[in-house]
C-alpha cells in the first residue's frame, strides 16, 4: 500500500528525515487496519480447509463409488424425468397461477371464491396426497367426456391411455404448484403502485395491454425471486412423484441404495451434487431474468460477474501500478 | 419392508381431492412408462432369479395352465387374459424379495417371479407394476391390480378389506456391524440394554415389543426405534446410533452379502422364527375381499407345491427355511390390535 | 358566472351537470356543475381536501360519481342514455376508448417505468390502434423534442430529474391528440427550481389553444395563463370567473382565506 506521508501516519512510523515530503493536496485516506477481521478469516479458512479435506479422505464417502454412479444411466434417467416433470409443471404452475390470480383479482364474487378456495385447498392438502389421488384416480373414473355438462358428452377419453404416470406427475405438481404461483404473482401484481394501473387506464390501454405490457412486466421483478425460489423447492419436491410409479433422480437413488445398500451414502451423494447443478443453473438464469426485469428500475443495471471480474481486474492493475510507481 | 398402511386417513384424504378431481382432465399424454418387468420366456417356461445382483440362482421352471384351475377364475380376468400384479416396492426395493435388479432397470425379487409363476398355472399373462406400499393397497382397492405379490403379511385388520392366499412364512434375523460382538443367543434377555430398529406394522416388531415388555418387567430396557426407510436405517446402523437391525432374515442376507465391500461391512448375529411360539406369521397374495380371486391362486401355488416348482423357486432365492407345506385362504392372521 | 352566459351551437369541450361523490359518509363533491368552453384554460384551486383532484379523476371517470354525470365534447362519459332516458354504464372497453381522448397529467408522473421515454410516449397510440408502430414513434420523437427532450429518447424515467419526467407525462398525454387535457397538480412534486420547466411546457400549450383544466397551487402561473378560476370548498364550487376577479377581488370569505394563505 502506498503511504503518503502526513496525517494518516502514526506517530509510531514517524516519517524518516530523508523522506522526500510531498504536498499534501488531495491526499488519500489510509484505510483503518483490522487485525480482528484477519484472525476470523484465517480460522474460517482453515475451518473451510478441513471440511474439505475430510470430505476428500473420509472413507465413508466412497469417492470411487460416487465416480461409478454420478453419470449411470440409472441415475441419469432419473435427473431426465427431475427435469422434464420439474420443468413441465413450472410452466403449467405459472400459467395456472396466473390465472388464478387474475381471477382473484377479479370483480366477480364468485371468481376470486373459487380462486382463493383452490388456493386454500392446495395450499393445505399435502402434495403427497394429490399425487396418490391423482394416480388412482383413473382407477376411479373410467373415462372422461366433454359435453354439455350434465347432458350428452361428445368425446369420452379413455382415462387409462391419458394418464400416464409422467402425465399424473406433471398434473399434480402443476396443481399444487399453482397454488403457490398464484400468491406470489398477486403479491407481485400488488408491488406494482397503484399510479400505474391509474395512469394505464388513463390512456386508454387496452385491458388485457394493461396487464401484459404494464403491469405484469413490473410484477415479475417482484415475481421473479419469489419464483424461483418456489421452482427450486419444485426441484425438489419432485422427489415425490414415486408416489404415481415415476422414478426422479432421488426415486433412482432410493431404489438403487436398496439394490446396492453398500452404496447408499455415495448415491446420496449423487443426488446431492446432482441437485447442487440443477439450483446453481437456476441462479445464474434468475440473475440474468432479474437483470432484464430491472430495467428502467433502478438507474444503473447490476453488473454481470463477467463485467464485475473485469473491473476487479483492472483495479488490481491499477493499483499495482501505483504501488510500482512509490 | 411392510410398514403398515394407515388406510382410513388415506381415503379421508382421498375424498377431500375428489372435489378438485376434474381439473386433471385435458392434459395431453406425456412420454414414460411404467417398469413393468420385462420377461422374454417362452411359453411354458417361466425364469425366476433374473438380474438378481447376486440374491439368486436363475432357474428356468417348467410350468403351464392348469385348466381346472384357471376354470375358476372370475370371468372378467380369464376374458382379459392378464394377471395385474402389484409390488410395493418403491422408492426403496425390498431385496431379495423385490427390487430393481442389477441391471439397474428391471423389476426382479422372489414375489414378482412367484406371481408370474402363478399367474402361468392361471393360463394369464402377468403384467407386474411397481408402486408405493400405500399405493400398492389402494390399486388393489380400486381395480388398477388384480393381487399384490409383496411380503404383504395376512393380518385379522387387512382381512376387513382383503382376500389372501397365504405362501410363505418368514424368519426373521438380527444384522449388526461386523466389528460389533454382539450376538443373539435366541434368549431376549439377551437384548437388555441394547438400541433395536425394526420396521412398523411387522410380525418382528410385535416379537421385539413383547420382549421390551418382558425386559422392563425385570427392569431392564431395550429401546425400539423406526426409521422412516430401509436405507434410513442403514445409515443408522453404520453410523452406531442403532446396535441391530431386526428385520426378515432374507433381507439381512442380501445385505450382509452385499455390503461385504464396503467400509461400514455388517453381519448377521442370530435368526429367530418369524413363526414363533405365540405368532403364526404368514405371507400371503393379497387380492380385493370377494373379487373370487384367492381361491384360484391358492389352488395355483398348492399346484406348485405339489409338482415341486414351489420348492425349486425357494431354492433358487435361498428361501427354502420358509417353505409352508400348504396354501390357505384367509388363514388366522395376526390378531387385531397389535400395533 | 360568465362562462354559462352565451349560447353556443359548438358543444362544450367538458360539462359538469350536478357531479356527487361521496366516500362512506364524507361528500367529497357536494353538486359540482361546470362548463368548459374548447380552447378555455380552467384553472382551479382550493384547499386540499376541498375535492378539487376528485373532480378531476370523475370527468375521466377514474372514480365513479355517485350522481350526475359528465360529458366532454358533447359525449357522455362512462354511461350513456338507455331507453327511457336513463342512464347506464358504459362497457370497459368503450370507456377506455373515451379515455384515450382525455388527456390526464398525474401530480407523480406515474410513467412506466420499465419503458424508455420514447416508449412511454409512443405506447398508447399503439396500443389503441391510431398509429403504426413506426409512426407513433415518429410522433413520440417529435412530442419530445417539443417539450425539450429530444436527446433523451432512449433514457428510462428514473434516470430523468423529476421536471424532466412531467414534462415526459405532457408529452404522453399529448401523442393521443386529446380534445382536452387534465393537468392533477402537475408541479407538486417537482423541487422547486424544477417547476418553472413544466410550467413552460404548460403555458405553451394554454397559448396553442388546447382546452386545459389545471388543478394546481401556483397562484401566480393561474394568474398568468388562466381564462377562468374555480375556487372548490368543501366539495362545492365557491366562486369562479376571470383571474383578476377572483383572486384581485374575491366576494366569498372563503376565497379570501384561502389566498391569504398561499400568497
Amino acid at each position: 500500500m502506498s503511504e503518503p506521508p502526513g496525517a494518516a501516519v502514526s506517530l509510531a512510523e514517524a516519517p524518516l528525515a530523508d523522506t522526500p515530503s510531498k504536498p499534501p493536496a488531495a491526499q488519500r485516506v489510509q484505510p483503518l487496519r483490522r487485525p480482528g477481521r484477519w484472525i476470523a478469516t484465517a480460522a474460517v479458512l482453515v475451518v473451510v480447509a478441513q471440511i474439505l479435506h475430510g470430505l476428500a479422505t473420509n472413507p465413508f464417502y466412497q469417492w470411487d463409488r460416487f465416480r461409478y454412479w454420478f453419470l449411470r444411466p440409472a441415475v441419469l434417467d432419473g435427473l431426465l424425468v427431475t427435469l422434464e416433470v420439474a420443468a413441465l409443471s413450472a410452466v403449467l404452475g405459472l400459467l395456472g397461477g396466473v390465472l388464478l390470480a387474475l381471477a382473484r383479482q377479479s370483480g366477480s364474487p364468485v371468481l376470486s371464491a373459487v380462486s382463493w378456495t383452490y388456493t386454500w385447498l392446495f395450499r393445505s392438502v399435502p402434495l403427497i396426497v394429490v399425487l396418490i389421488f391423482l394416480y388412482n384416480f383413473s382407477a376411479l373414473y373410467k373415462t372422461l367426456s366433454l359435453g354439455i355438462p350434465f347432458g350428452p358428452a361428445f368425446v369420452t377419453f379413455d382415462e387409462s391411455k391419458l394418464a400416464t404416470d409422467m402425465t399424473v406427475a406433471v398434473v399434480g405438481l402443476s396443481l399444487n404448484e399453482a397454488a403457490y404461483a398464484a400468491e406470489v404473482v398477486r403479491g407481485g401484481v400488488l408491488s406494482v403502485d397503484q399510479g400505474q394501473h391509474e395512469a394505464a387506464a388513463a390512456l386508454g390501454l387496452p385491458r388485457g395491454y394493461q396487464f401484459t405490457r404494464i403491469v405484469l412486466p413490473q410484477a415479475l421483478r417482484s415475481i421473479t425471486p419469489n419464483y424461483v425460489n418456489q421452482l427450486i423447492g419444485l426441484v425438489k419436491s419432485t422427489s415425490l412423484v414415486f408416489y404415481v410409479s415415476l422414478l426422479d433422480l432421488f426415486g433412482s437413488v432410493q431404489t438403487m441404495g436398496s439394490t446396492y445398500p453398500g452404496d447408499i451414502v455415495p448415491l446420496l451423494l449423487v443426488a446431492t451434487v446432482w441437485y447442487l447443478i440443477l439450483t446453481s443453473a437456476v441462479s445464474v438464469v434468475q440473475f440474468y431474468v432479474e437483470r432484464y426485469f430491472a430495467r428502467g428500475a433502478t438507474r444503473t443495471l447490476p453488473p454481470t460477474p463477467l463485467q464485475k471480474a473485469r473491473a476487479g481486474l483492472a483495479a488490481l492493475r491499477a493499483r499495482a501500478g501505483r504501488e510500482a510507481a512509490v | 419392508m411392510p410398514t403398515q398402511l394407515s388406510r382410513r386417513s388415506l381415503i379421508r384424504g382421498i375424498t377431500a381431492a375428489t372435489a378438485v378431481a376434474t381439473l386433471a382432465t385435458g392434459l395431453a399424454a406425456c412420454g414414460g412408462d411404467s417398469d413393468a418387468a420385462t420377461t422374454t420366456d417362452t411359453a411354458g417356461t417361466v425364469t425366476v432369479g433374473r438380474v438378481s445382483n447376486g440374491a439368486a440362482r436363475q432357474t428356468a421352471l417348467k410350468v403351464s395352465e392348469v385348466k381346472s384351475i384357471s376354470a375358476e377364475l372370475p370371468a372378467a380376468v380369464r376374458r382379459s387374459g392378464t394377471l395385474k400384479i402389484v409390488v410395493g416396492a418403491l422408492p426403496d426395493g425390498f431385496p431379495p424379495l423385490a427390487y430393481i435388479g442389477g441391471d439397474q432397470k428391471t423389476l426382479t425379487g422372489a414375489e414378482p417371479d412367484f406371481g408370474r409363476l402363478v399367474a402361468a398355472v392361471l393360463g394369464l399373462k402377468p403384467q407386474v407394476s411397481n408402486a408405493t406400499w400405500e399405493n400398492m393397497f389402494v390399486g388393489i382397492d380400486s381395480g388398477k391390480a388384480d393381487v399384490g405379490f409383496a411380503n404383504i403379511t395376512d393380518t385379522e385388520e387387512r382381512k376387513k378389506k382383503y382376500d389372501f392366499a397365504s405362501y410363505r412364512k418368514d424368519n426373521v434375523g438380527f444384522e449388526v456391524l461386523k466389528k460389533s460382538t454382539w450376538n443373539f443367543d435366541g434368549r431376549y434377555e439377551n437384548l437388555a440394554g441394547r438400541t433395536v430398529a425394526v420396521d412398523n406394522g411387522t410380525n418382528q416388531e410385535k416379537i421385539l415389543l413383547e420382549w421390551q415388555a418382558k425386559l422392563k418387567k425385570e427392569g431392564k430396557t431395550l429401546t425400539v426405534k423406526h426409521y422412516a426407510s430401509k436405507n434410513a436405517t442403514y445409515l443408522a446402523l453404520t453410523g452406531g446410533r442403532i446396535d441391530a437391525y431386526f428385520a426378515a432374515n432374507p433381507g439381512v442376507a442380501y445385505h450382509v452379502a452385499q455390503t461385504a465391500g464396503s467400509p461400514d461391512p455388517t453381519r448377521s448375529a442370530g435368526t429367530f422364527s418369524g413363526a414363533g411360539a405365540s405368532l403364526q406369521g404368514l405371507i400371503a397374495a393379497t387380492t380385493k375381499k370377494d373379487s373370487g380371486l384367492a381361491e384360484p391362486i391358492a389352488d395355483a401355488v398348492n399346484h406348485l407345491i405339489r409338482s415341486g416348482q414351489y420348492a425349486r423357486w425357494l431354492a433358487a432365492y435361498h428361501l427354502s427355511d420358509e417353505a409352508v407345506t400348504t396354501s390357505q385362504v384367509n388363514p388366522p392372521g395376526l390378531p387385531l390390535g397389535n400395533s | 358566472m360568465t362562462a354559462d352566459g352565451t349560447l353556443e351551437t359548438t358543444p362544450a369541450a367538458l360539462e359538469v351537470h350536478d357531479v356527487h361523490k361521496w366516500y362512506g359518509a364524507h361528500r367529497v363533491l357536494d353538486g359540482i356543475d361546470l362548463t368548459v368552453r374548447p380552447g378555455e384554460v380552467t384553472v382551479v384551486i382550493g384547499p386540499s381536501g376541498s375535492g378539487k383532484s376528485t373532480l378531476l379523476r370523475v370527468i375521466n371517470h377514474l372514480e365513479k360519481p355517485e350522481a350526475g354525470h359528465v360529458s366532454v365534447g358533447g359525449e357522455l362519459i362512462g354511461v350513456r342514455r338507455g331507453s327511457g332516458g336513463r342512464l347506464r354504464e358504459l362497457s370497459e372497453r368503450a370507456l377506455l376508448a373515451q379515455r384515450s381522448r382525455i388527456g390526464f397529467v398525474f401530480q407523480n408522473f406515474n410513467l412506466f417505468p420499465h419503458l424508455t421515454v420514447l416508449d412511454n410516449v409512443a405506447a398508447a397510440p399503439v396500443a389503441t390502434g391510431r398509429l403504426a408502430r413506426p409512426e407513433a414513434r415518429e410522433r413520440a420523437r417529435e412530442l419530445l423534442t417539443r417539450v425539450g427532450l429530444g436527446d433523451r429518447t432512449d433514457a428510462y424515467p428514473r434516470q430523468l430529474s423529476g421536471g424532466q419526467q412531467q414534462r415526459v407525462a405532457i408529452a404522453r398525454a399529448l401523442a393521443l391528440r386529446p380534445g382536452i387535457i387534465l393537468f392533477d397538480e402537475p408541479t407538486s412534486a417537482l423541487d422547486p427550481e424544477l417547476v418553472g420547466e413544466v410550467l413552460s411546457v404548460i403555458k405553451d400549450l394554454a397559448t396553442s389553444g388546447t382546452t386545459l383544466v389545471i388543478v394546481t397551487h401556483e397562484i401566480a402561473f393561474a394568474r398568468e395563463v388562466a381564462d377562468r378560476i374555480v375556487f372548490i370548498d368543501g366539495g362545492r364550487i365557491v366562486e369562479q370567473g376571470p383571474p383578476r376577479e377572483v383572486l384581485d377581488t374575491p366576494r366569498h370569505a372563503r376565497t379570501r382565506d384561502f389566498l391569504a394563505k398561499v400568497l
